[in-house]
């Protein structure tokens, strides 16, 4: 591990500069032992191991690496400088890059998969506008990171590195495709999953067994509803659903007042407990208010005996009446 | 009391009595309490005539009086009462489903008397149910007694609660005190002599009621003598009591939707053996046994012990919690299980029900399932609707809102600091079931107030038309009775015109359809009142209890 790392750092201050050799030199055990002490390193740490090197050379060495950002400055636990080894593996894409470029970049990458606003990047920074604006575009033609529309507000951009996957509270999972809400693929699923278990309903109320038995054989797990909506091809726009998804479409068939969810204990899986669920009807017919044009209609508080708006003459009633 | 219910009571008072009846009426509702001779001042009534309108209403327990202080008899109008007046079919109707024609009959004498003499209502049913068979089968009064009898003793029928003595000035002539309540359902002893079949309810206080009732029957009728001497006791129909039966109904139907058909006659059941013995408002009813239900059901049913056990532990497992069992006492090798129906949460799950259909048709599915959302999830906000849901933002604000302003949803104000500024502040929406049921209820008076206006109107409107039905019909029949010729009739009969058929047709399914709805919207009604009694007493048992922990410190 040490070693590889090692030839990496050979090749670049190869490449990078040709300063004098004990220079490199000095610069390659610094390296090293950073590479030792991932935590970082403190000053004092680094004079035992480099007993015989000159303070200035040894400063000289540091500020080189500094530059190259092949190593990091950082303040330790006790408020002590230390010595860090940065991941050479991304230094590769800021070969050329100027100071305010890899401290923007530095900013990008604390955010993670989550991403950063510009404008907490230009409070991190400090810099103006115009030239963050630069640096990112830049940044971004060299495909070092990329610029992803929130699903929060269409109109906040978040900056991450190219290569992370972003996080769900950027996308919003499977249910947005191109950071619109997808509803018709989430109706879809919806009324899927319905179908699903009311026909499991349905095959179990035929069947001739005892009532328990019978009401057990209705309930569905969520692995089998996803198994039915694998199989059935709907997702061929290559969105990956997971179990997880299909139990928030479970969810909501729940507030739909269509199914009902209990907890069992399965002891042939591992889990120990996996959530049922069960196709259920309404346990009232349609409210009697609503069967007549009343329940629905957009004038009622208006509508008064010997109004404008009144039951006799109401042309609502009159049309229902002979319906 | 709001304006649409005093506007639908003075439509069913006029319905039922007439306009004068309903001019009184609304006086006393619209103004409160009042004396009759203010009553005859304000409603330029002659004195006579208000008399007997409060003679009506107080003999249907819609109208009482108290002497205050001063001694002045006051007059008090309950406009519950009134509202009950479009119950009527349904407890008629329950009558004929539980106890056949007779009893069909007996209810609709006694809801259209008020209070009735036993003998005479017997009298009437007997003349009804003969005309009914077309006067070759000669109908016994012992069948229209005998049902009397078992609607009494499963206490559909109660006696008429004596007035309260002047002197004692006891508040009200319907509260029935629960000491006198079994006074209430004492058929007098007489009436056991003529060999009427005995009802199968509440057999066992019959024999102390011998001796204690001895004096009131002052003749022994023997054999099928028509007439016997009960002058002093009037009998009404126990609307509690019908009340209790429709609210059952309502439980097993839900229970039969939401398990099956088995599933709710044993809910049934066990209702029944409980019906007598639970108080109307308790919230649930006496726990029983698993052997007494058992014993219970109805044989056709074919349940062995295995399956009603089965049976019952899906009832109890169930989403709506209307069964539940409260301990198990060990007998012998198998368990029992002391089992009760939650008729609280019963009510409660119907009500709710019936509720979310209302958002269901009025808002869509999508506002449906933020309404449902909320009522399982409590206190959300925007955000977490949304993602719950899994509805767009900006469409579920649509939704959220629309329901927001028309007060099916409301929202709560939590401020983190204590100046309320609206950046520190949430704003988690809530249902306050009580509130829509109550808006729900009113909506329900006006749209059936709305309903009965057209009803009335359309009946006007074909006013000359339908008398002139009538008029023909009436002498096609007498032509008939008497052998006149068939082309005679038929002459008659084209009286009315092809175009007028039509229209006589077209008014026949209106009124038909209007009136189906005026019933379903009383179902309607009638769900959401159950709700809010429940409420409304746990409200005050709260209260109660919270008075107390203070009153104990």
């Amino acid at each position: 591990m040490a070693e590889t790392s090692v030839t990496v750092k050979q090749e670049m201050p190869d490449e990078a500069e040709t300063g004098s050799s004990s220079g490199s030199y000095v610069e390659k055990r610094i390296l090293e032992i950073c590479h030792q002490d991932a935590k970082g390193v403190s000053d004092s740490a680094l004079q035992i191991h480099l007993p015989n090197v000159d303070v200035q050379e040894k400063v000289k060495a540091i500020n080189s690496l500094l530059s190259k950002g092949q190593i990091d400055l950082v303040q330790g636990s006790n408020n002590q400088l230390l010595y860090k080894i940065k991941d050479t593996q991304k230094q590769v894409d800021l070969r050329g890059s100027d100071n305010q470029e890899r401290l923007v970049y530095q900013i990008i990458k604390e955010a993670g998969n989550k991403g950063i606003w510009i404008r907490d990047i230009r409070r991190g920074c400090g810099l103006a506008p115009p030239p963050l604006n630069k640096i990112l575009k830049k940044l971004e033609n060299r495909k070092v990171i990329k610029a992803i529309k929130s699903v929060g507000d269409s109109k906040k951009k978040v900056y991450m590195l190219f290569e992370l996957e972003p996080d769900r509270s950027v996308t919003g999972g499977a249910w947005y495709s191109d950071q619109d809400f997808d509803a018709e693929f989430v109706n879809v699923l919806n009324q899927t999953c319905f179908k699903f278990l009311q026909e499991k309903m349905e095959a179990a109320s035929k069947l001739d067994v005892d009532p328990l038995l019978k009401l057990n054989r209705s309930y569905a797990s969520p692995e089998e509803v996803w198994k039915y909506i694998q199989e059935l091809g709907l997702l061929s726009n290559g969105v990956n659903l997971g179990v997880d998804d299909i139990e928030t479409i479970l969810n909501t068939l729940i507030y739909d007042g269509k199914v009902e969810m209990t907890v069992s204990v399965n002891k042939s899986e591992q889990k120990g407990r996996t959530k049922m669920f069960r196709a259920i009807q309404p346990l009232t017919e349609p409210a009697g208010i609503m069967r007549i044009p009343c329940g629905v209609c957009p004038v009622f508080d208006n509508c008064y005996e010997g109004g404008a708006v009144s039951p006799s003459t109401c042309i609502y009633m009159k049309e229902w009446m002979d319906y | 009391m709001s304006a649409a219910a005093i506007r639908l009571a003075c439509h069913l008072i006029q319905e039922h009595f007439g306009e004068i009846v309903e001019k009184v009426c609304r006086f006393l509702l619209e103004n409160g309490s009042s004396q009759l001779r203010v009553v005859v001042k304000r409603t330029n009534i002659q004195l006579s005539q208000v008399k007997k309108a409060l003679c009506v209403l107080i003999s249907h327990g819609i109208v009482a009086f108290e002497s205050t202080k001063v001694g002045v008899v006051e007059y008090t109008a309950n406009i519950n009462h009134c509202l009950l007046l479009a119950r009527y079919p349904r407890f008629i109707y329950s009558a004929k489903t539980l106890y056949g024609d007779a009893g069909e009959l007996i209810v609709e004498e006694l809801l259209r008397g008020g209070q009735m003499l036993m003998s005479m209502v017997v009298e009437r049913v007997t003349e009804r149910l003969r005309r009914a068979v077309e006067g070759s089968q000669k109908v016994e009064p012992s069948l229209a007694r005998g049902k009397f009898i078992q609607l009494v003793e499963a206490r559909f029928v109660q006696r008429v609660p004596d007035m309260p003595d002047p002197t004692k000035e006891e508040p009200s002539p319907s509260s029935d005190i629960p000491k006198d309540e079994a006074v209430l359902y004492k058929l007098p002893s007489f009436v056991h002599d003529i060999g009427t079949p005995r009802g199968k309810r509440k057999r066992e206080d019959k024999d102390d009621e011998q001796g204690q009732k001895a004096k009131r029957s002052r003749t022994d009728s023997s054999g099928e003598t028509e007439y016997y001497i009960d002058e002093d006791i009037f009998w009404q129909v126990n609307l509690d009591r019908f009340h209790q039966y429709l609210r059952d109904q309502e439980i097993v139907n839900a229970v039969s939707r939401s398990c099956d058909k088995l599933g709710s006659e044993i809910v049934r059941t066990m209702l029944r053996m409980s019906e007598l013995t639970t108080d109307k408002l308790a919230n649930a009813t006496a726990p029983m046994s698993f052997h007494e239900i058992l014993r219970a059901l109805p044989g056709n049913l074919n349940l062995d012990r295995n399956s009603l056990e089965q049976y019952l532990k899906v009832l109890t497992e169930d989403q709506t919690r209307i069964v539940s069992k409260v301990a198990e006492a060990g007998g012998g090798m198998y368990i029992v299980g002391i089992l009760f129906v939650d008729l609280k949460e019963g009510s409660v799950a119907v009500c709710l029900s019936c509720i979310q259909s209302v958002v269901q048709e009025r808002f869509g599915s999508k506002s449906h399932r933020i309404f449902k959302l909320l009522v399982l999830k409590k206190y959300l906000e925007q955000r977490q609707i949304e993602s719950f849901a899994l509805i767009p933002a900006k469409e579920a604000k649509d939704l959220l809102y629309q329901m927001f302003a028309e007060g099916y949803i409301s929202v709560q104000e939590l401020s983190k600091a204590p100046d309320h500024a609206p950046s520190r502040t949430y704003y988690p929406f809530f249902i306050n079931l009580r509130q829509v049921a109550q808006k729900q209820q009113d909506r329900c008076f006006k749209s059936l107030a709305n309903l009965i206006a057209r009803r009335k109107y359309e009946m006007n409107e074909n006013k000359r038309l339908l008398e002139k039905a009538q008029r023909v019909e009436v002498i096609a029949n007498s032509f008939r009775s008497s052998g006149a010729d068939e082309s005679h009739i038929a002459e008659i009969e084209e009286m009315i015109t092809p175009s007028e058929q039509e229209l006589l047709k077209l008014n026949k399914a209106r009124m038909a359809k209007l009136e189906t709805s005026e019933l379903q919207l009383d179902e309607m009604m009638f769900t959401l009142e159950n709700f809010l009694i429940y409420q409304q007493s746990s409200i005050s048992a709260d209260s109660k209890k919270a008075k107390g922990t203070t009153s104990n410190r």
